[in-house]
């Protein structure tokens, strides 16, 4: 198997066999943030093509066709155009809390990306506290957000930030408590740990049933935390226009659509890591000839195939069914989705003990 | 039991429409590349791109400049410009000169024109009549002017 | 019938006609209140239904024609008439408080005519800007571009919100007063005139209490071209291409409509052949038009795909159009005396293969949408219109038949080739959105059926009836109604003989029901009148003429 880590160890030893260890730290921050955005970026627009043309199809249309084969480059092209529009300035807005919230939202969702292992040795910082890390800093977007709709001037977007304060603290709960299942399954808070223990099983067949039910109330939990499909409130096009980003343009506006992808690309990410694996192939006791084709496969494809097996179930989702209104979402979340979710803690609890 | 019975039943119906989108996700796809599609897909039937003035291989058309249509127009987009031409000079007995109002021009108004049809279902001579040319875009708004009568066209003579 | 004799021999001021099932009486201005009074709040036959209100300028006097049903038995028809000779400061007494589909209505007089309405609390213009300068239908209007140039600036916020009303205090006395729209405190939110969700140009000012909706008020016009205007300088044949462009969406109805007006007038015998082609074409239109509200509504409701999918099977039939009428939106195909062309040799075996297409797709649109849980948990308990408040707001069409109200004109009165078709009204009771929402899928199933009964069936023969080059209607009144495929349309023409109408009058449908949007959507949540908005289908076009 081949792993990242040898990579990384490999730049890491030929930065410090010619520089001293302060220099040799810096260039790797450098390079990490590089990588970071970079790698930020390209799946933003990947993503944006893939919903692109994925809605397109499950609506019987072709999608974008026109730049590039397959319309592949039009996100880069939209790229392009919307880091060459003009930044309108807005009467009566507050100038830097409507400035700062791009920021925010963009730097919520750039700090969580980074802590996502992607192979073994591909993640920026180890934490042994990752979980609660993941948690801490997603939820920092809704600050954003509410900054956004606040500082617009603007009815709708007032609106749209207040649904979506609501929104996203409450489904963070039932996110949390779901991680948190896992979290005693694994004993361990620190992600590259939860990943190794799944080896040989994933959490998912590992945990048995409560790890099931965690595994739907966090796919629920965390696409409501994403502002899409059915829980696309906040923005709600049929009713608030754009919600919290109506009065944003150009790369400002960027940000937030930046962010949206990535935040949908984050919640399949950590449902890869938690439940399906991370990086893990698939092993199934017995089969060696299969477990070895499998082992044969990078773990990085592996990773970003389950990743984007659930980008694709989010997408479904999202172009299939209608909207929720305010006082339904909150109790799918409070009278469904919260009970269920802490039920599931015992059950794991005494799964845990028991077996 | 009926909460998670109706739990199970919404999850089913979910499934169900999930199960349609994905049965048209795998469907052929109905729209098509516009200007790729040239010459392939035909305007339909009776479909009314222009008025036109059908003129035959001598260029000869059937406006008689009767100015039925221009009356019927509801939006002034058909102008006729006639022109009276003599047929033979007036005579030096007194006869008055023999002459007969020809079509000059044509114009019509593209930009104004609202496809009511009731120039083509009011004129005697069947004189226009609609093309399907759909393709109508210009820069400014004068190309929209045209004129329908060919240039030298005659009437056409009457067939017996 | 002898229960409207006896009613109408209560009233010995009024002077009575009747021809078949129409009662025409006139009376004079004091006595209108009492007339309606009586003809609204009498126990044996009330006439709940107030279809529509025509201002009328008869050169010297100014008049106000009201048209009146009983639910009950909707073919019958009582015209009230009464009228003004005061051209410097009209008043008539207001019936808003009677039938609720009168506040708009008067409003609309008031603002083509200048009539005030005593007693009527919002006496703002509906259509203009409350600063233009003179009554657009009044026969001595001056339409000198000068006196009412091109706005440059906006409409003033406070013009909008200041409702000047006459009302009649207890002295008997009548005094000017002005309330203001909404509170200085209130949180308002306009949606629209550009706005995702409302059908095009809709200002809708909402109040809102959090989410909470606590009042809508509509403000129209700002797709307003004038069409009643306008159509009296045009001869009959031309007024027909403005029909399809008042609600494009059923604009073959509206046509059919203009032309079976006219027909009467003419008493032009108009071959079957035609009534079979229109019918089958009002038909599909109905189809066609239900699709969009269907996808519209699932959009306005978040669902994208399910707009797609309407949009998609909309286009078959715009595909039949195209072959056989020449347009596709503005089909422009029913003239005066029948149709303007034959049908295209492939147009019975497009329409026959459309059918079981439909069939199947309606099945895909109830397992996408109908059972889908989160839009059953939207539509269910939501915007409940009772059946006497749907009669009273004049909501005909879908929305009235799903609160129970039989209004259906196919069958009321049977015009074209209905009486040769087997179908049901659809009839629900509850008046839920659900029910407004289902009931169309239900109408584009019986609709298939009366296609597929007349499909085979249409005769042979001419396909139009032979006119006149100049077509001048004779002297009188004439009204026709259809049923479109939002409601209960209605043109009435005024003839002074001439080739054009003396005034000519469209009944919107989508004009009450954006009435019935603003009396239900309070207590809801703004999802929910954007939801509400999508189950009633308006189209704004229709509304402003």
């Amino acid at each position: 198997m081949f792993h990242f880590e040898v990579v990384t160890q490999w730049i890491d030893e030929f930065l410090r066999t010619y520089l001293t260890d302060v220099w040799a730290l810096l260039i790797e921050y450098v390079l990490i943030g590089v990588v970071i955005l970079g790698v930020y970026a390209v799946l933003a627009l990947v993503l944006i093509w893939l919903e692109r043309k994925i809605c397109a199809f499950f609506q019987c249309r072709l999608g974008p066709t026109r730049v590039g084969p397959l319309g592949l480059l039009q996100s880069v092209a939209d790229m392009v155009k919307i880091l060459l529009k003009e930044l309108i300035k807005i009467d009566r807005v507050d100038p830097f809390l409507f400035r700062l919230a791009a920021f925010m939202v963009i730097i919520a969702s750039i700090c969580t990306f980074g802590a996502i292992p992607f192979d073994k040795g591909l993640l920026v910082i180890d934490f042994n506290i990752g979980v609660f890390y993941l948690l801490a800093v997603s939820s920092l977007g809704v600050v954003g957000i509410l900054m956004a709709g606040w500082a617009s001037n603007n009815k709708y977007t007032m609106i749209g930030a207040m649904r979506s304060g609501a929104q996203l603290i409450s489904y963070e709960l039932s996110c949390g408590l779901a991680m948190m299942t896992i979290v005693m399954l694994s004993g361990s808070l620190q992600l590259s740990e939860i990943v190794e223990q799944q080896a040989y099983a994933w959490n998912l067949w590992r945990g048995g049933i409560p790890a099931i039910i965690a595994f739907v109330i966090y796919l629920i939990a965390g696409h409501a935390e994403t502002n899409r499909g059915p829980f696309d409130l906040p923005e709600a096009e049929s009713e608030l226009t754009a919600g919290y980003h109506t009065e944003y343009s150009g790369i400002q506006f960027g940000f937030f659509y930046l962010a949206e992808y990535l935040n949908m690309f984050i919640i399949a990410a950590i449902a890869t890591t938690l439940f399906l694996g991370g990086w893990q192939p698939l092993y199934i006791p017995g089969w060696d000839a299969f477990n070895s084709t499998m082992a044969f496969i990078p773990p990085v494809m592996w990773f970003f195939a389950k990743a984007f097996a659930c980008v694709l179930l989010s997408l479904w989702v999202r172009w299939t069914m209608p909207r929720l209104r305010i006082d339904q979402l909150l109790n799918l979340e409070w009278k469904i989705l919260m009970p269920l979710a802490l039920i599931n803690i015992l059950l794991m609890a005494l799964w845990v003990i028991y077996l | 039991m009926n909460y998670i019975k109706n739990i199970l039943l919404g999850i089913w119906h979910l499934m169900q429409g999930m199960y349609i989108t994905m049965l048209n996700f795998i469907r052929p796809k109905v729209t098509e590349c516009y200007p790729e599609n040239r010459g392939k897909v035909e305007p339909l039937g009776a479909m009314r791109g222009e008025l036109v003035m059908f003129h035959n291989e001598n260029n000869q058309h059937r406006c008689t400049a009767c100015g039925i249509c221009q009356m019927n127009c509801p939006n002034g987009t058909i102008q006729i410009h006639s022109k009276t031409v003599i047929l033979e000079p007036a005579g030096e007995d007194g006869t008055p000169a023999k002459t007969k109002k020809v079509l000059d021009k044509y114009i019509y108004d593209l930009g104004s024109c609202t496809f009511c049809s009731i120039c083509t279902i009011s004129c005697p001579q069947n004189a226009i009549e609609w093309s399907k040319n759909f393709e109508h875009a210009t820069f400014t708004s004068p190309k929209l002017l045209n004129q329908l009568n060919h240039d030298g066209s005659s009437l056409m003579e009457k067939q017996k | 019938m002898q229960v409207i004799k006896d009613l109408l021999a209560q009233l010995p001021f009024a002077t009575i006609e009747q021809k078949e099932k129409e009662y025409t009486v006139t009376v004079p201005k004091e006595k209108l209140r009492e007339t309606a009074t009586l003809l609204y709040n009498n126990t044996q036959l009330p006439f709940d239904y107030l279809a529509d209100i025509v201002g009328m300028d008869y050169g010297d006097e100014l008049g106000v024609i009201y048209f009146l049903s009983p639910s009950r038995y909707p073919s019958y028809v009582l015209i009230l008439k009464t009228s003004t000779a005061d051209r410097e400061h009209p008043q008539i007494d207001s019936v808003h408080d009677l039938w609720n589909s009168a506040g708009l209505y008067e409003r609309e007089v008031y603002d083509f005519l200048g009539i005030v309405f005593c007693g009527h609390p919002d006496m703002r213009r509906l259509f203009l800007r409350q600063d233009w300068k003179g009554y657009p239908l009044r026969k001595d209007y001056d339409a000198n571009p000068e006196l009412n140039p091109v706005p440059l600036s906006n409409e003033d916020l406070d013009d909008m919100e200041n409702m000047p009303a006459t009302v009649i205090d207890i002295n008997g006395e009548r005094i000017k007063n002005h309330t203001k729209l909404f509170e200085e405190e209130e949180y308002v939110v306009n949606f629209g005139p550009q706005h995702p969700a409302t059908h095009g140009v809709l200002h809708l000012r909402v109040s809102l209490d959090g989410e909470t909706i606590k009042k809508v008020d509509p403000n129209f016009g700002y797709i307003h071209r004038g069409i009643e205007k306008m159509s009296e300088a045009y001869t009959y044949p031309q007024i027909l291409h403005l029909t399809d462009r008042l609600d494009y969406l059923s604009g073959t109805i509206n046509r059919h409509a203009t032309c079976l007006c006219v027909e009467k007038g003419l008493e032009l015998e108009v071959p079957e052949r035609a009534h079979y082609i229109r019918t089958i074409i009002d038909e599909l239109t109905r189809i066609a038009s239900h699709l969009l509200g269907w996808g519209c509504m699932a959009m306005d409701m978040g669902s994208i795909t399910a707009f797609v999918y309407g949009m998609r099977d909309r286009e078959k039939i715009m595909d039949i159009f195209e072959e056989t009428c020449g347009g596709r939106l503005m089909a422009n195909y029913s003239v005066i005396g029948g149709v303007m062309q034959d049908i295209h040799p492939n147009f019975q075996q497009r329409v026959k293969d459309f059918i079981p297409y439909m069939r199947k797709m309606l099945k895909e649109y109830h397992l996408l949408f109908t059972g889908n849980p989160i839009a059953r948990g939207r539509m269910d308990n939501i915007g409940y219109l009772s059946q006497a408040h749907a009669i009273s707001l004049g909501a005909t069409g879908p929305t009235g038949r799903a609160s129970g109200w039989s209004n259906d004109v196919r069958k009321i009165e049977p015009y074209a080739a209905y009486r040769h078709a087997d179908f049901k009204e659809m009839l629900r009771t509850d008046g839920l959105t659900f029910d407004r929402y289902i009931i169309r899928l239900d109408e584009i199933e019986e609709s298939l059926k009366i296609i597929e009964q007349l499909i085979d069936n249409i005769p042979g023969g001419a396909y139009a009836a032979k006119t006149k080059a100049i077509i001048k209607l004779p002297e009188g009144e004439y009204r026709q109604r259809v049923e479109a495929a939002r409601g209960e349309f209605d043109v009435y023409i005024n003839s002074r003989g001439d080739k054009y109408p003396y005034r000519i009058k469209f009944r919107s449908p989508c004009m009450t029901l954006v009435n019935t949007l603003a009396h239900i959507a309070p207590g809801t949540k703004v999802a929910d009148l954007i939801m509400l908005g999508g189950s009633l289908d308006y189209v704004v076009p229709c509304i402003d003429r």
